[in-house]
């Protein structure tokens, strides 16, 4: 038989041959499965090498295939070992694969595919879904922290606000810098509402060509995320824990007789009488925080039947904040079909649905904790609240407590995501897929502010009820159509596809007054006053984002020994305008298997051998649309007043730059994987280097520009990070009852400016109340961006003599003294130098796995180095903030008490601007996860109708280690303003306990 | 084969598909900016050049224009005022007060942007309202109260800093981004310029709906305001015998003139206006009253800029406007507030003061207009520039009216003053500046004027030859490049 296909059109000008001939033909039949649980595995491809035939096993793990009595059958699935079988006539072939302990047959899901492992010419990382779920992150890109060379994950913020993930340094300055995730083929800026446990795999694209399939969205890194499909006979699965959340590592705080004594040397007079006799006073922090209840249960069914799998699970989270009052409590649910229509189509869908409610704190009540008087106490004894006024202390910080008491906000997120898709299988070679997915999501905010009096000065005269309401849909729609086939020792797979995608959000608003609180039923705008007094207010806003894009890539190797890699994307943006609409980016990488050379053959040390490199452009459209579009600003601050009445204003307030380009990404990866010993040791280590061209962002400009917000946004700067990353893997048995595993992973990364639009001038930034309004970081040409830049310190001032010989005539004993750089005979803005660096230098991870019989212990570590941060909240003081004990056990207080730390006028003077002393290594290390499981003998668990049964226990975060002086050295921030620390985010602690059941 | 044949037609079919996404691709992608109006469809309309000079006036009671910014750089340094609130709060304040502020202090760079951003939309209104069709003398009325505002701008910014950026034209490019400081006479000539052509066009009255827009003798004021710093007496003259003609009246009862039911009264010739406004909570902007409001107390305020003893001492014994002045711990305002007895500063501002109960949506006191310029110093314009010009019949006949009014006819205090002797009666006016305006950010920057600060300021750390004016601040220098250059001795 013999057949020609001729298939044109406008993208696919490839035309090829297709030649089988086949003489004895056998037909195999057999079924696949896992070596080690006995599982039928489902899609795994079976294939016969050196042909194009290939089938995909059925629900049941089953196959069918005709080939040459003599041909090779080729067993390949995603994570698991690749198999060759001879036939050899024999017509019955049961597989059992063992599941990839040599990664390089593994498969990795990659940009719109997989390939082997062995084929993959760029940097690719893959985490396992149960190496996330088992943590006990709600976040699973959270649970990646230490997992990945090259991935540094901070873990700041605010509970329940997602990580700060930077893949090889920082990619972008402005707008979102975190990497574009790929759920099921839907585009997202953010996972946090995915259920950790629904996650089958996460793949990690490190290096410009694996990205640049995703063109103007790949420049910060892709995440691909694909969610569990059912397989396998039909399954329960239980999974829960419960556990509690410590905030761990929290600075002391000054107690009332410390505070009291702090604040008469700050004011110079005895503001207190004695305040030895104040005691310890309120410890404001514990009377916010809490231990902090959390558990999580998870159902899932799944499994397969003749025709189609499936995959249903719901899951349930409640998880207490550490600040009191703080309440979250999320429901979701993944649905997965996927169904063999005809023997040539097949259709699916995954779906994502959550629905999330939390009662929310008023932000920065931490902060205020942190600096209220502990001389104030929580409540008089007549039961009304501490009132700072009582006190000589100000109204600044006001009572923490009653601020959490009136605080009433609740709010609720609603969204579905997913895609529906279908692949049709043109020919054996060729398979078309369309894929339409999106997202449908809804958030709800209602806030109500009561009349209230607490204090003297908080206080709540009219009502006040907040609703609002913001939702949003996107779509995307992909169309693909891949031809896969080997001629011989040539394999050669070709990818053409287009994409359409439309973003689309938009709130609204609305507030009134005198709204009366009886019970929840009055919550409704239409209850409160409607007259000139009190009128009703509405606002809204939205935002709209097209993309439309067309790919292609070419993936060949020659006898698994060189392979070459090619990919071209290009993609417009409604973000953009004129001829800058459309960005192209191309791909080009290609890799030596050097074990698979016949002169290797031999050779006993190595079982794996292979040098790679790769080159790709990226983009980066993360950036707020129409940036070179000058726009109207129609705030509320405009609104001017004639004979008392309103009337609307309107100006033009900003400075846009007349053309804004993309943001370009360029970057070449060099990588070495090798693996020893019977493939129980593994190495792999890259080289790479990316440069972000153009990077958008604001830098302040001249205030005489008299703009609103003092900055102008456009390409402004040049940037490179390059770096080395290692990952070294052991993993043995000892006799048959204990395994054990052993994976470490090194980076390190350096950026430098390589240009700014400034030239020679530096960009300065990070001003802001932290720093006292003084910019505290510079970005120059040469050096990383956003170094901490400030007057050094160079001792306290002892005495009043010692101030009258310096150049520093204003100062007072207990002040800082600066170094005169300049060395002019005065300390002023020339004196100023680079103190610090906020780019982490040296990021590294150890995950351990130990399995003893029915034990199983796993020891995460990880770290940071090479890292500094500004402690801007040691100096933002207004007036009688609290300090922490540290401050008060090292401060001056008098001649010859303090050569490095200054008096309790830290916050006055000069004092307070950027300095050295501000700046601390923001190095840690920590015990990431650790967990400790015992699974039942599967003879007991089985009596009590399960299949299996593990209990464990986990902490994480339990041990930290640090010499940063604040509450924890993850800080993150924009590029030039990293690393400034002027919220106060404690670190905590989780540790729970478990149980996975299946039946 | 059939089979065979409807996978052709499907692969047929993809191409179509992706051939027709691409030739939707142009209208696809072209999305209009989202809930902001693109600049190019702006300043077409009438209702537009309305819009811009109604964003010019509410913009001058926003936080720099009015609170800590002004406080610290028009007020803070004077003998009338110190920084009060608790003393550990706002310390830097204090280095305003004793003159050891460096150019790095953020209120410096607030008060700076504060008025360049005022400039900004001036110049937006100057520069593209001219090529609006519209009522042409609705045009030219908008285009004035731009130039007034505009003025007022320059005029503290030279006062505090000397020479200043002068930027009268929005930047056409990036070349016009950094410029260099101009020397300070251009800058008054400038000034000048303004208020000339905005006292030929702004009418002397406004109906009712418009009341609080810049008028004719608003322009008039402020230029003999600006003529008078720089000695131009016989200018000082004939502005403010321009505005005595125009039917200003002092309001009888000076206490109460600083209320908000008499706002906008026959004494009041500019006043930035303020309203609290529930249904535009972010409208309620001004902080004006609140950081100067009493401490410690329900509706209050932050209890910043507070009356020195040396101010309750400077008023002639009886002088009702003492009392009127300053709020004195203790006392009972005659709206009934009762000031607590102890507390953290013995005194506050009463002309910013608003009663405890008046209702708030953002700040206290929100509803506060600020008297900016009252017909009362243009009475003692007047008279200083009459006096300076030999007329002391006519400076006395001003300073009469004045004392007459703060009298309310209490003949036993305030006598008349009679001399004659123009030093004597160049104090007694002076003297008549400082407890007639006081607290109302007047004061520092006279005394400067009258060339008076080192013997009046000198024991609190003034400098000559360096505390004429405020050091330019640092961040602006630095993201000039070198181009800005700071004030001498800073």
């Amino acid at each position: 038989m013999k057949r020609i296909y001729t298939i044109s059109g406008l993208l696919l000008l490839f035309t090829f041959f297709t030649t089988a001939v086949l003489a004895q033909n056998v037909t195999v039949k057999g079924k696949v499965s896992d070596a080690k649980t006995g599982e039928a595995l489902i899609g795994v491809t079976v294939g016969v090498k050196g042909t194009t035939t290939g089938t995909q096993t059925d629900v049941n793990g089953a196959y069918t295939i005709n080939a040459a009595s003599n041909a090779t059958l080729q067993v390949s699935y995603i994570g698991y070992t690749t198999q060759d079988i001879v036939i050899s006539g024999r017509t019955s072939i049961d597989v059992r694969l063992q599941s990839a302990t040599n990664e390089l047959q593994g498969v990795v899901v990659v940009g719109y595919g997989t390939q082997r492992k062995l084929d993959v010419t760029g940097s690719v990382a893959s985490v396992k879904g149960e190496d996330i779920s088992k943590q006990a992150s709600t976040n699973a890109i959270s649970s990646l922290q230490g997992k990945v060379a090259g991935v540094q994950i901070t873990n700041n913020g605010s509970p329940g606000s997602s990580p700060e993930i930077r893949i090889r340094g920082l990619g972008t300055v402005y707008g979102n810098a975190n990497p574009l995730y790929v759920v099921d083929g839907v585009w997202f800026d953010d996972i946090s509402f995915l259920n950790p446990n629904d996650i089958e795999n996460i793949s990690i694209l490190k290096d410009a060509s694996s990205e640049s399939i995703y063109g103007v969205r790949a420049a910060n890194g892709v995440v691909l995320v694909t969610t569990k499909k059912g397989k396998g006979n039909a399954s329960i699965s239980y999974n829960a824990y419960a556990g509690w959340q410590k905030v761990t590592n929290q600075p002391q705080l000054a107690n009332a007789s410390e505070y009291a004594t702090l604040i008469n040397e700050l004011n110079g007079k005895n503001t207190f009488a004695d305040p030895a006799s104040l005691g310890t006073g309120t410890d404001w922090l514990n009377v916010v925080l809490r231990d902090a209840f959390t558990m999580k249960h998870d159902l899932t069914v799944s499994g397969s039947t003749e025709k189609s799998s499936y995959s249903f699970s719901a899951g349930y989270l409640k998880q207490q904040g550490v600040v009191t009052g703080n309440d979250y409590d999320r429901i979701t649910a993944h649905l997965q079909q996927d169904v063999q229509a005809t023997n040539f189509l097949r259709l699916g869908y995954n779906a994502v649905l959550q629905s999330s409610k939390s009662k929310d704190i008023p932000g920065g009540v931490i902060y205020k904790a942190f600096t209220a008087a502990p001389v104030v106490p929580v409540f008089y004894a007549d039961g009304s609240y501490g009132d700072p006024n009582d006190y000589p202390v100000g109204n600044i910080p006001n009572n923490p407590k009653a601020q959490l008491d009136f605080f009433n906000q609740k709010s609720n997120n609603y969204r579905v995501t997913g895609n529906v898709f279908a692949e049709l299988k043109l020919v054996k070679f060729l398979t078309f897929k369309t894929s339409f997915g999106g997202e449908f999501g809804q958030g709800e905010v209602l806030s109500y502010n009561p009349v209230y009096q607490a204090t003297t000065t908080q206080f709540n005269k009219i009502s006040d009820l907040d609703v609002s309401r913001a939702e949003v849909r996107n779509w995307i729609w992909e169309n693909t159509l891949t031809f896969d086939k080997t001629f011989g020792k040539h394999h050669l797979t070709v990818l053409a596809g287009q994409s359409a995608q439309r973003y689309k959000a938009y709130s609204i608003s609305a507030s009134a007054q005198n709204v009366p609180n009886t019970s929840d039923g009055d919550q409704y705008l239409t209850l409160g006053s409607n007259d000139t007094a009190n009128p009703r207010s509405v606002s809204d806003g939205g935002s709209l984002a097209t993309y439309q894009s067309f790919f292609g890539r070419v993936n060949y190797s020659f006898a698994d020994k060189y392979l070459l890699n090619a990919s071209f994307r290009a993609d417009g943006s409604s973000k953009f305008i004129g001829n800058e609409r459309w960005g192209y980016f191309p791909s080009i990488g290609a890799g030596w298997v050097i074990s698979n050379e016949e002169f290797m053959k031999d050779q006993h040390i190595f079982d794996n051998l292979k040098i790679r490199g790769s080159w790709g452009k990226i983009g980066n459209a993360s950036v707020p649309a129409n940036l070179s579009t000058l726009l109207v600003n129609q705030k509320a601050g405009f609104t001017a007043v004639y004979n008392n009445e309103p009337a609307t204003g309107a100006n033009i307030t900003q400075i846009v730059p007349p053309i804004t380009y993309w943001e370009r990404g360029v970057g070449t990866d060099v990588g070495l994987e090798m693996a020893f010993l019977s493939n129980k040791l593994t190495f792999e280590a890259d080289y790479y280097k990316k440069e972000t061209q153009q990077a958008i962002f604001a830098i302040p400009v001249l205030g005489s520009l008299g703009t609103d917000g003092g900055t102008i946004i456009g390409n402004q700067a040049t940037f490179r990070n390059q770096g080395f990353e290692f990952a070294l893997g052991w993993r043995d048995n000892v006799g048959k009852d204990f395994s054990y595993s052993v994976n470490g992973n090194f980076s390190i990364n350096n950026n430098k400016v390589l240009n700014t639009v400034t030239g020679a001038n530096p960009i300065y930034a990070g001003g802001g109340a932290a720093t006292g309004g003084q910019l505290s970081t510079r970005t120059i040409v040469g050096q990383p961006i956003g170094e901490f830049y400030g007057l050094v310190v160079d001792g306290v001032f002892q005495t009043t003599a010692e101030i009258a010989s310096s150049i520093q005539p204003d100062a007072k004993p207990g002040d800082f003294k600066y170094k005169d750089l300049n060395n002019d005979n005065k300390i002023d803005a020339k004196d100023r130098a680079v103190i610090g660096n906020p780019n982490p230098k040296y990021l590294y991870g150890l995950n351990t796995s130990f399995n003893y019989k029915e034990f199983d212990l796993s020891v995460d570590f990880q770290g940071v180095g090479g890292v500094d941060v500004y402690n801007a909240n040691l100096g933002l003081r207004y007036g009688s903030e609290n300090f922490t004990k540290d401050f008060y056990d090292n401060r001056w207080h008098g001649a010859g008490t303090s050569n490095t730390y200054p008096s309790a006028n830290i916050g006055g003077g000069q004092n307070y601007k950027p300095s050295s002393f501000y700046v601390e290594s923001g190095a840690y290390f920590r015990v990431r996860n650790l967990q400790l499981g015992y699974t039942l003998p599967s003879a007991l668990a089985s009596k009590l109708f399960m299949k299996r049964l593990r209990v464990y226990a986990n902490a994480q975060n339990a041990f930290n280690s640090f010499k940063y002086r604040g509450f924890n050295p993850e800080i993150g921030g924009s590029a030039t303003n990293a690393g400034i620390d002027n919220g106060v985010y404690p670190l905590y602690a989780t540790y729970n306990f478990g149980v996975n059941v299946t039946f | 084969m059939f089979n065979k044949n409807i996978k052709y037609a499907l692969a047929l079919n993809i191409c179509a598909v992706l051939t027709i996404s691409q030739g939707c691709k142009k209208s696809f992608l072209d999305v209009p900016p989202q809930a902001q109006q693109p600049s190019v469809e702006f300043f077409k309309t009438q209702e537009d050049a309305t819009k811009a000079v109604n964003s010019i006036y509410a913009n001058l009671r926003e936080w720099k224009q009015t609170a800590f910014a002004p406080m610290a750089v028009e007020s803070l340094g004077s003998d009338e005022t110190e920084k009060g609130s608790s003393e550990g709060d706002a310390t830097y304040m204090n280095a305003y007060d004793n003159f050891t502020v460096s150019a790095t202090d953020g209120q410096l760079q607030d008060f700076w942007n504060g008025q360049y951003q005022s400039i900004q939309l001036c110049n937006q209104v100057l520069d593209n309202v001219p090529g609006i069709d519209m009522d042409a003398g609705l045009k030219s009325r908008y285009l004035a109260e731009a130039k007034f505002v505009r003025a007022y701008n320059y005029f503290r910014l030279v006062r505090a800093f000397g020479d200043v950026v002068l930027r009268l034209h929005l930047p056409k490019d990036a070349s016009e981004y950094n410029l260099p400081r101009t020397p300070k006479a251009e800058v008054w000539a400038a000034i000048e310029t303004d208020l000339t052509d905005a006292a030929a066009v702004l009418p002397q009255n406004y109906g009712s709906a418009d009341v609080g827009r810049a008028t004719k003798g608003a322009a008039l004021a402020l230029h003999a305001k600006v003529a008078m710093y720089q000695k131009k007496w016989g200018d000082v003259l004939t502005y403010t015998n321009q505005v005595m003609g125009m039917g200003y009246t002092l309001f009888p009862n000076f206490e109460q003139s600083f209320r908000i039911a008499n706002e906008n009264n026959s004494e009041s010739v500019f006043e930035i206006q303020a309203k609290s406004l529930p249904g535009i909570k972010d409208a309620s902007t001004s902080q004006y009253s609140q950081i100067q409001g009493v401490r410690g107390q329900s509706g209050g305020g932050w209890g910043f800029n507070v009356p020195t003893q040396a101010l309750a001492d400077a008023f002639e014994t009886g002088d009702p406007r003492r009392d009127a002045t300053i709020i004195f711990r203790g006392e009972t305002t005659p709206e009934g507030d009762a000031i607590a007895a102890t507390g953290d500063n013995p005194r506050y501002n009463q002309k910013s003061y608003v009663p405890f109960n008046v209702p708030f949506v953002q700040n206290e006191g929100e509803d506060q207009n600020v008297r900016v310029i009252r017909y009362a110093e243009v009475l003692l314009m007047n008279a200083e520039a009459a006096n300076e010009t030999g007329d002391a019949t006519k400076a006395l006949a001003d300073l009469e009216l004045v004392r007459a009014r703060a009298r309310n006819g209490n003949n036993a205090v305030l006598p008349k003053v009679t001399t004659t002797d123009k030093d004597a009666l160049r104090t007694a006016i002076w003297h008549e500046r400082q407890v007639e305006l006081a607290m109302e950010f007047d004061r520092y920057f006279d005394v400067i004027r009258q060339g008076r600060a080192q013997a009046i300021f000198g024991p609190k750390g003034w400098k000559p030859n360096k505390n004429e004016v405020w050091p330019v601040p640092q961040n602006e220098i630095d993201l000039s490049a070198g181009v800005l250059t700071q004030n001498p001795n800073y």
